[in-house]
């Protein structure tokens, strides 16, 4: 079994660890840091629930392994509300009804992130392809749509 | 209680919104308990074989690896028979014919999938890889895979003691009388479709930790479900084990659709693995295994007729059903005959009605509940051939509808398959719907669409459903109050995305006129595992159940609190007033706050409630494109009018229904499970090769209530959960069709995805 020392900044906090070195990153943050926000739903990297943000690009932590990930800073879920108050992606989910079961939410909110960094005003086809790598069995994703419309209104410092 | 307003609480956020925005749910993979071991299955590579020996030497001297089980220990312990439900006699008097399954597989295997070994190790990973080194020597079988051929004389037989693969014959209805009144009929439609076997595909992927306290010979089982009490039974009956042996631990579940509710054989072989151990065992399964193993939803095969006189006046129909019941029956089976025949006549007087069920083992993964359990299915029959029926008589779909529907002043109306349905207004709903969804500016939009050279077509469904009984004895809710008035309200119901947490806190809220904040919503807690009686969240049945109780258990709680109230203001209990929160006597105008009465002690109140069906019933209207060159289907318009009964959340409601029309349309755009009909292979064994439904598929839903009240429910509720799929299933196909009809395709099967409609369009001879 081979061993590697990992050090990766994930919410602004540097941690070390030394894993196997087949440690995925999403395996990382569940099982050594017990940031359980990053959730897994496939194994084929299809349904985007352990979307996290490496080095400010939202990225699939199941697709790549903690050890690509040393040096790197990290944000999930749990990084995203300041203290008391919620990221606005995170108010616009609520708001707009835009979960149910609430297991695809962390990645659907972390993967709206980072469409929103790309593309502050998205059209609805926009926010379809930039989805597309997250999926979601409860919502029929109208609400999460009009999640990510509100989201980009209230980034962009807007009212709802 | 109002159906428009609910002043204590506002139309932002639900409770459990906190939490689950946040990262801060508790789903079942989320546990991890102190000396836990990892458990991996060894799955079935081959659809039917008999197993000649398993060898895992090897696996058990691998590092780490505590134990190796095989299907000697599963029978061994006797955990071999799971429950199931098609207890009612059959035709002729038939009984069930249900197979034993091991909880691992013994002597054969029967679908690919199938669990065959388990391996216990100090991490997943030394599981997994000592897995690898289990020897399995297999004598392969023909496989019997397509549920009519498996019926067919010479198929391979699954079972010994299930002969011809038949599990059971029933039937509903009065045959003569169908027959009879098809010799006089004007006009007969006839249509054989197949409602494919599909993949529920909760986002969760299931995850359990079992662990044996040998003291008690209790278990401990971290789940995730659709509520402990139906597991429990479930898992009784497979094991042996006392169901007082059983306490469960359930936080937050990520998505159920009916899949989450049944004891699997993983339970069982846990449950062996912990005993045996002495350690917390624990399983997460992957996508993969979970699309082999988790059972799938629908697979019926309908073959139908529907007779009409001269005036287009249904005089009878008939439906003669396959059911593929998969390698072995699961506990809910029944299902998809009893959803059928009680909703069989759907929205019409039909005045007869006859259905013939044979159900089929096969050489694939069990078959159980999915969103509507047999009501979409029944639903997608009776409006296909409603449809068509239309279409080969030239008469309108919507006013051959009109011409049917059971008339507002006939309910509550007794159908001919014997079920009642309470209540409902099918012409004025039809009326909503066909404004809503602008009917008669259709032939303006059709035109538009030509001129991009793509085709359109318009669908549309009238539905009704079961919802809302269970086979628990009752529900029972507790309301348990204290001194800072406070109010904790416990269910054995389980939300899996529903929103209990704020739906049953917001029909205590208003009960008690209490801010929402006061009242707060526990869900099958350890405590009250067995002191509270109540139905697993399945059937849409929550609201109606548990959620009328909540309503109850509240006002037990004020008169419970009227008659302490009344000792402390020193009158008599009926000189004592409730509102807002305060107790008043009538004379002194004296008060006290609601938590006053538990300062000595917390007032704790259960109350109980048992519910009958209600039938919530819509109209759905869809309009596609399809694009010709590319065969791609889009929605371009829906329309939703539902009567959903009293609403008490509507944020939630409509959420409940955007996800059902959301996985209809996946079903008939996409989704379906492929097994190969010569290996019995899974040809859709992961994400990569299911198609899911992804943002966009159903842009958006126009949505309208149209509210009747159910009088089975206190609360005016009706079912909601399986509403958006029973609709949309015939729908969406029924305007695909429409879209085709002009050249000449009569049939098409979903899914329809662009390759079928490519197909279609290409080799049709365009009509005349």
């Amino acid at each position: 079994m081979n061993m590697a020392k990992v050090t990766i900044k994930v919410n602004g906090k540097n941690h070390t660890k030394t894993v196997e070195d087949r440690t995925l990153l999403v395996d990382f943050l569940r099982d050594e840091l017990k940031l359980t926000g990053t959730h897994v739903g496939c194994d084929t990297s299809q349904c985007g629930c352990c979307t996290v943000h490496v080095n400010g690009r939202a990225v699939k932590s199941c697709t790549m392994l903690a050890a690509q990930a040393n040096g790197a800073s990290v944000v999930t879920i749990e990084g995203m509300a300041k203290k008391d108050k919620l990221h606005p992606i995170q108010r616009a989910f609520s708001e707009c009804h835009g979960l149910q079961c609430g297991f695809c939410t962390p990645g659907m909110i972390m993967a709206t992130a980072g469409l929103l960094k790309d593309n502050p005003n998205p059209t609805d086809a926009e926010i379809y392809k930039g989805l597309e790598g997250n999926l979601c069995r409860c919502t029929g994703y109208i609400n999460i749509v009009k999640a990510v419309k509100m989201s980009a209104r209230l980034l962009r410092g807007g009212k709802r | 209680m109002s159906a428009k307003t609910h002043h204590n609480h506002g139309p932002v956020g639900r409770v459990e919104d906190a939490r689950l925005t946040t990262g801060a749910g508790q789903f079942a993979a989320d546990w991890n308990l102190p000396g836990q071991l990892h458990a991996y299955f060894l799955r079935s590579d081959r659809a039917h074989a008999e197993i000649v020996s398993i060898n895992a030497g090897q696996a058990l001297k691998h590092a780490g690896v505590r134990a190796v089980f095989t299907g000697a220990d599963a029978v061994r312990a006797g955990y071999i028979k799971p429950m199931h439900t098609l207890t009612f006699p059959g035709k002729g008097g038939m009984q069930t014919r249900a197979p034993d399954r091991p909880v691992l597989a013994h002597g054969k295997v029967r679908f690919v999938g199938e669990a065959l070994a388990m391996v216990v190790a100090d991490t997943l990973a030394a599981a997994q890889d000592a897995a690898e080194l289990i020897e399995v020597e297999y004598r392969d079988l023909p496989p019997a895979v397509q549920p009519e051929a498996a019926l067919a004389p010479g198929a391979p037989q699954l079972h010994e003691n299930v002969p011809g693969n038949l599990a059971l014959e029933a039937e509903a209805g009065d045959a003569a009388a169908v027959a009879a009144a098809f010799a006089t009929a004007a006009h007969v439609t006839r249509l054989k479709v197949e409602v494919t076997r599909v993949a529920p595909n909760p986002m969760e992927p299931r995850a359990y930790i079992a662990t044996h306290d040998a003291r008690t010979d209790g278990y401990l089982l971290h789940v995730c479900c659709q509520g402990i009490t139906t597991l429990r039974r479930h898992l009784a009956a497979y094991t042996g084990v006392p169901e007082d042996k059983f306490q469960f631990e359930v936080r937050d579940v990520g998505g159920g659709f009916g899949q989450r509710t049944p004891a699997y054989p993983e339970h069982g072989a846990l449950m062996l693995a912990a005993k045996q151990t002495g350690r917390p065992v624990k399983w997460v399964s992957t996508r993969s295994e979970g699309i082999a193993c988790d059972t799938h939803g629908r697979a019926n095969i309908i073959d139908g007729a529907l007779a009409l006189d001269r005036d287009g006046k249904f005089l009878a129909m008939r439906l003669d059903w396959v059911n593929d019941m998969g390698a072995y029956l699961s506990p809910a089976s029944m299902g998809h005959i009893r959803n059928t025949s009680t909703c069989m006549t759907g929205v019409y007087r039909i005045p007869a009605l006859y259905a013939s069920y044979r159900v089929a083992l096969t050489n694939t993964n069990p078959v159980s509940s999915y969103r509507g359990a047999g009501r979409p299915d029944i639903a997608y029959a009776v409006e296909r051939l409603v449809s068509q029926a239309a279409a080969e008589l030239k008469v309108d779909a919507a006013e051959l509808r009109r011409r049917n529907f059971i008339p507002p002043d006939a309910f509550p109306y007794k159908t001919p398959t014997g079920s009642t349905y309470e209540n409902a207004d099918l012409p004025g709903m039809l009326e909503q719907a066909l404004k809503l969804a602008d009917w008669k500016g259709y032939p303006k939009r059709r035109a538009r669409t030509e001129t991009r050279g793509k085709l359109r077509g318009i669908g549309i469904a009238a539905v009704i459903e079961n919802t809302g009984a269970g086979q628990a004895a009752k529900d029972e809710v507790e309301i348990a109050l204290d001194a800072a008035g406070n109010v904790t309200v416990y269910t054995m119901s389980k939300s899996q995305g529903h929103g209990h947490e704020t739906t049953f806190a917001m029909i205590v809220a208003d009960a008690l006129e209490v801010p929402l904040a006061r009242v707060r919503v526990r869900q099958c807690t350890p405590e009250k595992q067995h002191r509270l009686q109540g139905n697993h969240t399945g059937g849409s049945r929550s609201t109606v159940g548990a959620g009328s109780v909540c309503h109850l258990a509240a006002h037990k709680l004020i008169e419970a609190g009227r008659a302490l109230a009344a000792l402390e203001l020193a009158v008599e209990p009926s000189q004592v007033e409730y509102g807002k929160g305060l107790f008043r006597s009538r004379d002194s105008k004296r008060t006290l706050k609601l938590g006053d009465i538990a300062r000595t002690k917390p007032v704790s109140v259960v109350a109980e409630g048992k519910f009958g069906s209600t039938f919530p019933n819509g109209c759905h209207i869809a309009e596609v494109e399809i694009d010709p060159d590319t065969g791609a289907a889009e929605i371009a318009s829906y329309a939703a009018v539902d009567d959903l009964g009293t609403v008490i959340n509507h944020a939630v409601v409509e959420g409940q229904l955007h996800g059902g029309v959301a996985m209809g349309a996946g079903q008939i755009f996409g989704e379906h499970v492929v097994y190969d009909r010569g290996t019995g292979q899974l040809l859709t064994g992961s994400f990569m090769d299911y198609f899911m439904p992804r943002a966009g598929l159903v842009p958006a839903i126009k949505g309208a209530e149209h509210p009747t009240p159910s009088r089975v429910s206190p609360l005016g509720v009706k079912g909601v959960g399986e509403s958006g799929c029973t609709g949309s299933l015939p729908a969406v196909a029924n305007a695909v069709m429409d879209a085709l009809a002009p050249l000449g395709v009569g049939h098409l099967d979903m899914p329809l995805t662009p390759a079928k409609l490519w197909h279609a369009i290409h080799s049709a001879r365009p009509r005349d």
